[in-house]
């Protein structure tokens, strides 16, 4: 099964043996091309660039396009601030001071709507066969704050009628901006609306179970399938989201994902979540990932209507071998269940013997993988460090060690790799996870010979 | 004779006319205006803060409540004799630099306010030298910083070096909070308070207004 495939059937609640993973890499993937959030975020070439790299590196069954809540506020008036690490933010408010309804819906040539539908007409291109692509929109709770800023949060008990007519105007907006998306080839519209979590089940029964249902029904009936993603603690809405009727959820690790698969079960909606974003995913280690991936598997009840994903956009900076890491866990579960177990038993000693890398005969290069077979980043990595050793023939050495054998864990330990895949040259870390090109590490090894 | 239960219960709904009414029948008949501050209005927000910390109310429920005190105080403030406004403690806060995060900053000034400090609140995407310059010149007790973003953060930093450089640092009690942050991330950057919701911010603003 392509990852579509997987995708598509779980959406389409069939039971299927294997789980789909969903990296949410926004801005996060200018990271592996060294661009910046701003750069990915306004330059359609760099954004395709990036994306193509996400879908090398992290092998994604589904993958969004563009992962900006800001895009239609932009339009809409919404001052922007630009970060070079993080997507824009919303700085101002046109309707702070006025409870006017705005008439104007976003055409598909206006703000970012252009750039956002160049890149996904070329990631449908590419991957459109392979990868499941999503179209992410701004929800129209969400989408209202940014008009209408936090006073929102009081107009809900003091104004209701006003906070109904808003919604109903950003409802028009969001199915405008899904036609599009879903015009461009986009399999799943998202609609993204952090701010669910902020309000009681009540107030979303009240104000958002219309809206939220007429945009799933839209998007149902334009061919694509839908997700409800939210971020904060939404346990209270579960429940009530489910009820809207959308294909999926997505949750942040604010949720008990196996708490919550209760009740999205109930409702036969698939659920998608939820690997901490800054305690594991930012700051933990490989080992981290990989270890609170399986342990995250193993909390739910069963793996049907299942996704893994981030527990909502990815910050910038997440090492790209931790994403490698959960990429693996979820794809190679058992055997990524063994390598945990195994480096976490300190039992294992390491039997042989390290090579004196101060005095070796000729460089030697030393590939250190998940597992090169079913581990994309490490395929590449291991590609290039082979091509190396044709291109230099026998005036190098070469080897690979697979993370599979309990012994090249202990390797791994006594020489301090934390991070997989890389590259040693005589001993010491050159590359990891980000593939060399082919010039520079030609240019490495001849400094050693 | 004053129902304090009562101008509670309609607070905590949010009813700010009904509240400013019973406020000032409760002035009419004479019952101290203090009285009413801590009895009625902060007791209910002391409520309010807990339901919220309990996930029982969310943040429309909150700022309403506040609202409602807020009608109340306005009543009560002009009646009290100056002993009676005698100032608990002074408060800056503000959301850091690169943040516009601002829902939880705002909840964490509503219960400061429901403990009787006075909070000059700077608003979110607030640098360094704007904390540590507003805290100079309002001679403020605290200064309380919120992040939301891991990459801002890192910002709070800042501020404690900040109040470093302008001499202030033994005499202004740091606190931050917002999601990332972490008693850890507090110790490291060498800040005063770390707590994870605003009910318990407020009691610790207040233990260390008190010192
Ligand atoms: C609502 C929300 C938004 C709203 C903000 C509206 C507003 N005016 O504030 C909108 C939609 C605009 C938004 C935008 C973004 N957001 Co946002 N957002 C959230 C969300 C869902 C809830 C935050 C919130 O208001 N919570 C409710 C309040 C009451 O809680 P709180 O802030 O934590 O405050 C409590 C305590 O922390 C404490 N506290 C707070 N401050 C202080 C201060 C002191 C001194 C003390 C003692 C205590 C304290 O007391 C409060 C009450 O108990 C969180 C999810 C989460 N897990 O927190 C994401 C979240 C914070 N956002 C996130 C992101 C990535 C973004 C964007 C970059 C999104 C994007 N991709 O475009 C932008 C950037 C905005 C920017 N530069 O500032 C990420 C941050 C990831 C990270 N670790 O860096 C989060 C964690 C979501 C996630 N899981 O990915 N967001």
């Amino acid at each position: 099964m392509t990852g579509k495939e997987k995708v598509l059937a779980v959406l389409n609640k069939e039971k299927i043996d294997s789980i789909p993973w969903l990296p949410f890499a926004g801005v996060h993937a200018g990271k592996l091309k060294g661009y910046t959030a701003r750069e990915v975020s306004t330059d359609a070439e760099k954004l395709i660039k990036s994306l193509r790299e996400v879908n090398k590196l992290y092998k994604p069954d589904g993958q969004p396009v563009m992962f900006d809540l800001q895009i239609e506020a932009e339009i809409l008036g919404c001052d922007l601030v630009w970060s070079e690490d993080a997507p824009p933010t919303v700085a101002s408010h046109p309707l702070s001071e006025s409870t006017d309804i705005p008439d104007t819906i976003p055409a598909a040539t206006d703000g970012r709507i252009p750039l956002s539908i160049e890149a996904m007409k070329a990631m449908k291109a590419e991957f459109g066969d392979t990868t499941a692509l999503y179209g992410l929109i701004t929800g129209p709770f969400t989408l209202s704050s940014h008009l209408r800023g936090t006073n929102i949060f009081m107009d809900m008990i003091m104004n209701p009628d006003y906070v109904k007519d808003l919604l109903s105007y950003c409802v028009k907006v969001a199915k405008a901006v899904s036609g599009y998306y879903i015009e461009a080839g986009m399999d799943v519209i998202a609609v993204v609306d952090p701010l669910i979590s902020q309000i009681s089940p009540d107030h979303f029964e009240e104000f958002m179970a219309v809206p939220f249902a007429e945009v799933f029904d839209f998007i149902r009936s334009s061919g694509a399938k839908s997700s409800f993603f939210v971020c904060g603690n939404a346990t209270a809405n579960i429940a009530p989201m489910c009820k809207t009727n959308p294909d999926s959820i997505s949750v942040d690790e604010n949720v008990d994902l196996a708490a919550a698969k209760k009740v999205t079960d109930e409702h036969n909606i698939v659920i998608g979540g939820n690997i901490p974003l800054t305690s594991v995913m930012l700051f933990g280690t490989q080992q981290d990932n990989m270890k609170n991936t399986v342990d995250l598997i193993d909390s739910v009840d069963n793996t049907d209507l299942l996704i893994i994903a981030p527990g909502c956009d990815m910050p910038y900076d997440i090492p790209v071998e931790n994403t490698i890491g959960v990429q693996q866990a979820v794809h190679q579960t058992e055997q990524i269940r063994e390598m945990v177990k195994n480096y976490e038993g300190s039992e294992i000693e390491f039997e042989g013997e390290l090579p004196d890398y101060a005095n070796l005969e000729k460089p030697f290069i030393e590939v250190f993988t998940l597992d090169s077979i079913t581990c994309a980043a490490c395929t590449y990595m291991k590609a290039s460090a082979v091509d190396i050793k044709e291109h230099f023939g026998d005036k190098v050495d070469m080897v690979e060690y697979k993370y599979t054998e309990p012994q090249n864990i202990a390797r791994c330990k006594v020489m301090e790799v934390k991070q997989l895949p890389s590259i040693y040259i005589n001993g010491k870390l050159k590359y990891s996870s980000i593939i060399p090109n082919r010039s520079e590490f030609i240019a490495e090894v001849e400094k050693c010979l | 004779m004053a129902d304090f239960e009562k101008i509670s219960e309609l607070m905590q709904k949010g009813k700010a006319d009904e509240v400013k009414q019973l406020c000032a029948d409760a002035l009419e008949e004479g019952v101290n205006p203090k009285d009413v501050l801590d009895k009625a209005l902060l007791a209910a927000m002391n409520i309010v803060g807990e339901k919220f910390k309990n996930n029982e109310v969310f943040v429309p429920e909150v700022l309403i409540a506040a609202r409602a005190m807020n009608f109340g105080l306005e009543v009560l403030k002009p009646a009290m004799v100056d002993d009676d406004i005698e100032e608990i403690g002074k408060v800056v806060i503000g959301t850091v630099k690169g943040d516009l995060h601002d829902i939880g900053k705002n909840l964490v000034k509503i219960m400061f306010e429901g403990k009787g400090l006075t909070v000059i609140d700077l608003g979110a995407d607030v640098s360094a030298d704007k904390f540590v310059e507003a805290a100079v010149n309002e001679g403020a007790n605290i200064i309380a910083c919120s992040a939301l973003l891991t990459t801002t953060m890192t910002q709070m930093e800042s501020v404690v070096k900040a109040a470093e450089d302008a001499g202030i640092r033994d005499k202004v009690t740091i606190m931050v909070g917002g999601a990332p942050v972490t008693e850890k991330f507090c110790d490291s950057i060498g800040a005063d308070i770390y707590t994870a919701d605003a009910a318990t911010a407020s009691e610790k603003a207040l233990e260390a207004c008190s010192k």
